[in-house]
């Protein structure tokens, strides 16, 4: 009896440690279900999110269709026409003819070295103007505020009125520049009229837009901490140390960003279409801009496929530029860090 | 100026009673402001000589010995009238004027409101794609115009939009640029997201939420691409020359100023008139600038900033 009570006990502590062990598993599966569950509530909530995704896209669509439509279809084409010579009606085979040509068609050397030089000399010139024009209207007195809006309001001439404009004030015989010249004392200025003093004007004439450049400083210069000009008096920094360890880091982004957007649009430039002589290429080409080059060739002489293969190596040396930009940006203080 | 404040309270009387002080902060303010006087003598040249030659007569305009200010006696208003009345210019100003303002009416709705449905979408919506497709948005600004321009004058050509206005309204169904979608979902993620959740509690769905709360909070970031989007489109004469290639194409006026331009003589009788078309072309520009001074301004601090 005894024995068998012992086995029983035996066996009942045996089916004890099972229960034991299976409690255990139990346990371990519970376990596992617990770590599981993060997942699980993820599962519920991906209804809503679901809906979420799904409005994210409908939302998104327009500009999706739009891009398709107006920038990749368009750049496809370019891209596929760049390889033919394309007139817009007949398709013919060219291969890299129309790239390898753009190395040696003289036009294109003038107009890029033109364009090179435009944007070399148009930029830092109004980078630094601007900023000087900035540092004059830099403060609160009451008038200042006129200034600002008189020194902006050149910015504000649509391009073809500034065109129009420039051309009748630069006029050899009726402008009045010469007229200026003339009762100082200067002998007459030829502007446009000779191919010598074409670039010179058109940088000249640019000038006049450094209220816009003015606007972005005046912005940097608001951003800039006044107690760093105080705390950097107190140690003693003079004028020049105060411009060129505060104000110039500080206003790194406000450069940053205007020199890759006026390297972008300088050398995409054709302002020249409206106002100067021979439809835009000026005397002698000497201001025939790249952008011009390229409207003449896709919409005077008809050639598409040319004006295409144009167009991408601009694009080519644009995203070059802006990539270097970017890549050297390492000047750029964004504060904070 | 708080600098200055606080050390004239400091400093006190003594301050005050510093003669020399405050001469020199005299002529400072005196030199300061004749500088300013003379650039802006240099910088507004332009404007007032466009102004000026819009209000001079035939015989002043021809007149070999130009002149800067116009006859005062006998400032020729009509120039503007004629602008718009006279057909003899060859450039139907009126009509130009009006091909412009439909384009314009119908841009001013069609951006704002498919540019801030778009960045709806990247500011406040959570999505797989978002990310990728923000980022491509983005590679597109930096695409130069003529990359598309160019084959885009072939289509339009092709699907019969040359010489009409459909190149310059259909494409801003969707979104009027990279730059105006950047901008509001900047200016959207300013937004407080505790908004739109508690709409999202009371069971708004995103279009509900988009409609009532996030659009009517995007006020000044929209009269900002309102004014972008009048400006630019009242100002584009390159859209026009490539898209309208025959004479009887719905003209815009900045289209029309430019054929003038480049067609006339800079001496020619009309050229008067031509001026009062250019000063009429910056009057609104200009009027928006002033009202709008300091929201121009801002837009341009957050796309420098952020940019």
């Amino acid at each position: 009896m005894e024995t068998t009570t012992a086995t029983a006990k035996k066996e009942s502590s045996l089916s004890k440690a099972k229960e034991w062990a299976k409690g255990l598993f139990l346990r371990k599966k519970g376990a596992e279900a617990i770590e599981r569950r993060p997942k699980q509530p993820k599962r519920k909530m991906s209804r809503m999110q679901k809906r979420e995704e799904i409005a994210g896209w409908i939302f998104c669509s327009p500009l999706l269709i739009g891009l398709l439509l107006f920038t990749f279809v368009p750049m496809f084409c370019s891209l596929f026409w760049s390889f033919y010579h394309f007139d817009g009606f007949t398709l013919a085979p060219a291969g890299l003819y129309n790239f390898v040509h753009a190395f040696q068609d003289e036009e294109v050397g003038q107009s890029a070295l033109n364009t090179l030089i435009y944007a070399c000399v148009n930029i830092p010139l109004n980078l630094v103007l601007s900023y000087f024009l900035a540092l004059l209207v830099n403060n609160a007195h009451k008038f200042t505020r006129v200034f600002r809006v008189l020194f902006y309001l050149p910015v504000v001439i649509p391009a073809v009125v500034s065109g129009l404009l420039w051309k009748d004030i630069f006029d050899p015989t009726f402008g009045i520049f010469n007229k200026i010249l003339n009762s100082i004392g200067l002998p007459s200025f030829p502007f446009f009229q000779e191919a010598s003093t074409s670039m010179f004007s058109l940088i000249l004439m640019g000038c006049w837009g450094i209220g816009g450049g003015m606007i972005l400083w005046l912005s940097a210069f608001k951003n800039i901490p006044k107690d760093l000009y105080e705390s950097a008096k107190v140690d003693g920094a003079n004028a020049f140390q105060r411009f060129a360890n505060i104000t110039i880091p500080m206003s790194t982004p406000i450069i940053f960003f205007n020199l890759v957007t006026s390297v972008i649009g300088s050398l995409q430039y054709n302002g020249t279409l409206i106002f100067a002589p021979r439809s835009g290429r000026g005397y002698d080409n000497s201001l025939y801009l790249y952008g011009v080059k390229i409207y003449w060739e896709a919409m005077k002489s008809g050639n598409i496929g040319y004006a295409s293969a144009l167009s991408w190596l601009l694009c080519i040396v644009i995203s070059i530029l802006t990539f270097i930009l970017f890549k050297t940006s390492k000047w750029v203080f964004y504060g904070g860090e | 100026m708080d600098f200055k404040a606080i050390r004239e309270r400091l400093t006190g009387e003594a301050y005050a009673s510093n003669r020399k002080a405050r001469a020199w902060d005299f002529t400072k303010t005196t030199a300061l402001f004749v500088g300013m006087c003379l650039v802006a003598v240099v910088l507004m040249f332009p404007y007032l000589f466009m102004v000026f030659k819009s209000l001079m007569s035939e015989t002043e305009i021809l007149d070999p010995n130009p002149h800067f200010f116009p006859d005062w006696t006998n400032l020729q208003w009509n120039n503007f009238v004629l602008l718009f009345t006279d057909a003899s210019s060859g450039y139907s100003y009126g009509l130009a004027l009006l091909h412009t303002l439909i384009i314009i009416a119908f841009n001013v709705i069609a951006i704002p409101l498919s540019a801030t449905f778009i960045a709806f979408s990247f500011a406040k919506l959570k999505w797989k794609g978002r990310n990728i497709c923000f980022a491509i948005m983005m590679l597109t600004m930096t695409l130069p115009g003529v990359v598309t321009q160019i084959p885009l004058y072939v289509i339009y050509a092709k699907i019969g939009w040359l010489n009409t206005l459909y190149p310059f309204t259909i494409p801003n169904l969707f979104g009027g640029g990279a730059l105006y979608i950047f901008l509001i979902r900047q200016y959207m993620f300013g937004i407080p997201n505790e908004l739109s959740d508690a709409a999202k509690i009371d069971g708004c769905g995103p279009f509900r939420i988009y409609w009532s709360i996030i659009l009517p909070n995007c006020k000044s970031i929209l009269i900002y691409i309102i004014i972008s989007v009048f400006n630019s489109y009242w100002g584009d004469y390159y859209g026009p020359l490539l898209y309208m290639t025959s004479t009887d194409a719905p003209y815009t006026f900045a289209y029309a100023l430019f054929r003038s331009t480049v067609e006339g003589l800079a001496s020619s009788q009309w050229a008067a008139v031509r001026m009062a078309g250019g000063v009429f072309m910056t009057l609104f520009p200009t009027i928006l600038f002033i009202v709008f001074q300091e929201k121009l301004t801002d837009g341009a601090l957050t796309s420098g900033i952020k940019g």
